[in-house]
């Protein structure tokens, strides 16, 4: 990460911090509308951040992109920010209108489709093509966060070169991106709340057992903020880095969760309490759009497929970030 | 194709000890290549290249299965603590020596009563005319009956109450009167083990390596480099590709999956360890960050063995792969040292808490 991705997410937690409260998470997931949220996102112009700068944009690359994803994560935002960012860069890149002010999910094959319920558009694959339609969500809600199990698609307002990889892709990465970005705010509350709880006379992050499950968990957030930022690279998602990011996000995931409430204890899954709102949405996007079996056979077989002698030479030549 | 060209026909179940495996030949054969020391400056025999080449160089090794112990512990640690803490002296009557394989060293750190607690070391050199006497004793040792010298943590001050104050490092010649090499054998019958006996071992006085007393901040400068290389992930890759070969062009979901979740977890790391080559060409010694890539990375050296374990065994009713069956069963009977070597899992996870603000 450079200066300036730095510059521009902090710019953006700025603009999170005023907007995006827990209050605000809390209205929405009880049922409020997700309006003023949206527009004051939608008006930071940070969901723009990735369209040319002649639409109004920073013309952001993916890399350049990946902080603010990540910060999305961190801050638990209750409505597809990181989704319609994409969204729209992908409609761009093609040169197809993009519905004005509104949100739009990615909603790639899934089992439950995270913001569903929250939007009327939606970038999915039809006929194997990347096509964005009037959408409805449909089915349950089963994490509370206003997801839903399918989307009904209406009118067709745009059809996108590509294949039906395009939006599974995207989808992938970007639950990876915000994952890392919520499992280090769990990292830090968990870390926080190890200092200031007592017990047997100490605080809880004096206990050599608990040090040692704080280690582990800064350990699964640090290896899969790294695999999702190696998602976020190159000019377009590619299937391999994708692949290793999903996995390994999706394999952190329980442990995260695990190690965090365990040291939270019972307060950590109250509705007061804040750990639950980030939790249940690392285990949303866990289940969504592919799990680590899926994706794992899919770079297995890229791994087989490709002609390296060595895994360090498939490492090298498919998921470097760079230098080496 | 130097590489491959050396190892000709060596068969997977031997490749795959990788750093563990001793060839002098081999290592001379790299020193003549120039492929030994490639970070340190021409003007002391080295290749006076970047950290990045020399990572791009030990990946193949490793990757390979080169039996690169000979040269190992010189070329990675010694030679970089000798550069960075040696006298001009020492590193004029080493450095060249390290690089065209003609030296080679092994570490001394543990002892009898001290493993993981290292700063309790009781092996002491006391200054004698013109010198040092050094007594006592270090073990596990690897390949130091093979080694011309030892670098190693001992006492020149106080006493094991002081821990980490009054240490200091030493080259110790091992052809030295006094010293004595009693090798180790283990269950599987390998000797690379050793137990090294000081007997008032009379060392010069240029023998001290860096500052008197600053052992423990060199020991550790040196425990950044031992943790973040690739050899923390590596040591079952010989394994994983053998099997990988095997699964032949239409491998079965199952077993994609399985790959591709082992494919996952190295992935990260391997960017993790070159971020560290950057911090350490930078000057900086990423504690922390060697200590979490090293936990994780083992944990993954250990869990390809059992992954490929219960891939081959899910299926008893078909013969294994001969020499895929020796490369396992030597893994499977090794992989539990992976998270010992260089610092056991609890430790590291201690050091990790302490970087989070805990202790």
């Amino acid at each position: 990460m450079n200066d300036d991705d730095d510059f521009l997410a902090e710019a953006f937690r700025r603009q999170l911090g005023g907007t995006v409260t827990v209050e605000a998470i809390r209205a929405i997931e009880g049922g409020a509308s997700c309006v003023e949220v949206w527009r004051d996102l939608d008006a930071s112009g940070f969901v723009d951040a990735m369209l040319p700068e002649a639409a109004g944009g920073a013309n952001l690359d993916l890399a350049q992109a990946f902080p603010l994803v990540q910060a999305a994560g961190e801050f638990c935002i209750p409505v597809p920010f990181a989704e319609t960012m994409i969204a729209r860069a992908i409609l761009a890149a093609h040169g197809a209108s993009i519905p004005s002010g509104v949100p739009i999910v990615l909603a790639a094959p899934s089992p439950t489709i995270p913001g569903a319920r929250l939007v009327h558009h939606a970038l999915i694959a039809s006929s194997g093509v990347p096509t964005l339609v009037v959408a409805t969500g449909r089915g349950d809600d089963v994490f509370g966060t206003g997801g839903a199990t399918a989307i009904d698609p209406g009118d067709v307002l745009a059809t996108l070169p590509g294949d039906t990889d395009t939006v599974m892709l995207a989808a992938a990465a970007v639950a990876s991106g915000l994952m890392a970005g919520a499992m280090a705010r769990v990292l830090e509350m968990s870390l926080r709340h190890a200092g200031e709880r007592q017990q047997f006379g100490r605080s809880l992050g004096k206990f050599q057992a608990i040090q040692q499950q704080l280690a582990v968990l800064a350990e699964q957030v640090l290896s899969t903020q790294v695999a999702a930022r190696n998602a976020f690279a190159g000019s377009a998602f590619d299937p391999v880095r994708v692949a290793a990011a999903k996995c390994r996000a999706n394999e952190a995931a329980g442990l995260v969760c695990n190690i965090a409430h365990a040291i939270h204890g019972a307060i950590g899954v109250t509705a007061e309490f804040d750990l639950q709102l980030y939790t249940r949405r690392i285990k949303q996007w866990q289940l969504a759009f592919g799990s680590e079996s899926y994706w794992g056979a899919r770079l297995g077989r890229a791994r087989i497929a490709a002609i390296c002698d060595t895994t360090a030479d498939f490492l090298r030549l498919h998921l470097s970030a760079g230098v080496a | 194709m130097f590489i491959a060209g050396q190892l000709g026909n060596l068969p997977a179940h031997i490749r795959a000890r990788t750093w563990a495996g001793f060839d002098a030949d081999f290592s001379r054969a790299m020193a003549e290549r120039g492929w030994i020391g490639l970070t340190i400056p021409r003007e002391y025999g080295g290749a006076g290249l970047d950290a990045f080449a020399r990572f791009v160089l030990v990946e193949e090794l490793l990757a390979a299965g080169a039996p690169v112990a000979a040269h190992w512990i010189g070329d990675r640690q010694s030679a970089p603590l000798i550069l960075h803490y040696g006298t001009e002296e020492q590193r004029r009557s080493f450095l060249p020596r390290i690089c065209n394989g003609e030296l080679f060293f092994c570490i001394g750190m543990s002892e009898p009563n001290s493993g993981s607690d290292l700063a309790s070391v009781r092996t002491r050199a006391e200054r004698v005319e013109g010198g040092w006497k050094l007594n006592g004793q270090k073990i596990w040792t690897t390949y130091a009956h093979k080694s011309h010298y030892m670098i190693a943590l001992v006492r020149t001050s106080g006493t094991s109450e002081d821990r980490q104050s009054g240490l200091s490092q030493f080259l110790v010649d091992l052809s030295l009167p006094g010293v004595t090499v009693r090798p180790i054998m283990i269950g599987t019958g390998d000797t690379d083990f050793n137990e090294v006996f000081f007997e008032d071992v009379s060392l010069p006085d240029d023998a001290l390596v860096g500052v008197e007393g600053n052992g423990w901040k060199q020991v550790n400068a040196e425990l950044a480099f031992e943790r973040s290389g690739p050899e923390r992930i590596y040591s079952s890759l010989v394994l994983l590709d053998l099997w990988a070969k095997l699964l032949g062009p239409e491998p079965e979901p199952g077993d994609a999956a399985r790959l591709g979740r082992l494919v996952a977890r190295l992935a990260p790391l391997r960017e993790m360890s070159i971020a560290m080559t950057a911090l350490l060409a930078r000057g900086a010694s990423p504690i922390t960050e060697a200590a979490l890539f090293k936990d994780m990375g083992t944990e993954i050296e250990q869990q390809i063995p059992s992954e490929i374990a219960d891939a081959v065994a899910m299926r008893p009713e078909l013969a294994a792969d001969p020499e895929l069956l020796r490369t396992l069963a030597y893994l499977m009977q090794f992989n539990h040292v992976f998270s010992l070597r260089g610092g056991t899992r609890e430790i590291l996870r201690g050091m990790i808490a302490r970087g989070l603000g805990l202790r």
